[in-house]
């Protein structure tokens, strides 16, 4: 049986697919009778979707860039 | 983006329509950025991303779709990153730098059995955008991306902001998938704390 310090330890691998089938199992079991870490992976899983949703620096020269790129394709071609 | 889009968007840009280019450079810009900074850190990366806007434009016709074009444009953008700055290329940096709010680490668990020793806090809202409703964890967030290495930084906005998927960051920053994934990792923990003890304390 995992302990909840192990599986912690093993919650982004668990997230991003790259448990093998057994470790998978494990981890399932620990989560099945574990509230805590129940909570710990869906609060992970809220954590990944609000870093999705953070707003980005805005790309301050876009025009200008975006101006000067067109200009380069005249160039080339 | 679909490869439809992804082929719409490639005709205008060839006819040179200005409108075109600037949805290529905000759609775009910030995961180049992300990994322009991964390779050749924050003091060149803008300079690295110029560069390979410009070798994007010049290679623009002989784009033939058998990757989409975010995966292009970024394999483009390490490349330049490598090319200019081979000499300097640090090593792989698995520097864990200390975090404003610390990380998820063993003082939380029992020394013996594992458990819990100070079980995770339940956050008050159960949806991103209404955590974000919060301009102070906005803020505090930021705070805590800026505080991690530049590669560990730059891991996490590709895998979570860009979704790409652990192989290509590896490809694309040549390293290695276990070092991915405990860059990522680490970078996560801290995040959550951050996020915990907001929840926690309603401060940053």
């Amino acid at each position: 049986m995992l302990t909840c310090k192990e599986q912690v330890a093993r919650s982004s691998d668990f997230l991003d697919g790259q448990l093998t089938f057994r470790e998978r199992l494990l981890m399932r079991h620990h989560l099945l009778f574990c509230a805590n870490c129940r909570r710990f992976i869906r609060q992970m899983r809220l954590m990944q979707a609000t870093l999705r949703i953070l707003p980005e620096p805005e790309v301050s020269d876009a025009q200008a860039l975006a101006e000067r790129l067109a200009a380069e394709l005249k160039r080339n071609s | 983006m679909a490869a439809a889009d992804d082929a719409h968007l490639l005709e205008r840009l060839l006819k040179g329509e200005q409108r075109a280019y600037k949805e290529l450079v905000t759609t775009y810009q910030s995961a180049m950025r992300a990994v322009a900074y991964a390779i050749v850190g924050q003091r060149h990366a803008d300079e690295v991303v110029q560069d390979a806007w410009l070798s994007v434009v010049r290679s623009l016709a002989r784009f033939e779709g058998r990757s989409s074009l975010k995966t292009w444009l970024l394999t483009i953008t390490a490349n330049s990153a490598k090319g200019r700055y081979k000499q300097n290329r640090r090593e792989v940096l698995l520097d864990d730098l200390p975090s404003p709010h610390g990380t998820i680490g063993d003082e939380r668990f029992a020394a013996g059995d594992g458990h819990w020793l100070v079980a995770p806090f339940a956050w008050h809202e159960d949806t991103p955008e209404a955590l974000l409703t919060e301009n102070e964890l906005r803020e505090c967030l930021e705070h805590t991306l800026l505080s991690l290495s530049e590669l560990q930084s730059s891991v996490l906005l590709l895998r979570e902001r860009q979704g790409l998927e652990l192989e290509e960051i590896c490809n694309l920053l040549e390293i290695s998938l276990s070092n991915v994934r405990v860059l990522l990792h680490r970078a996560r923990l801290k995040v959550f704390a951050t996020v915990e003890h907001f929840e926690e304390t309603g401060e940053c």
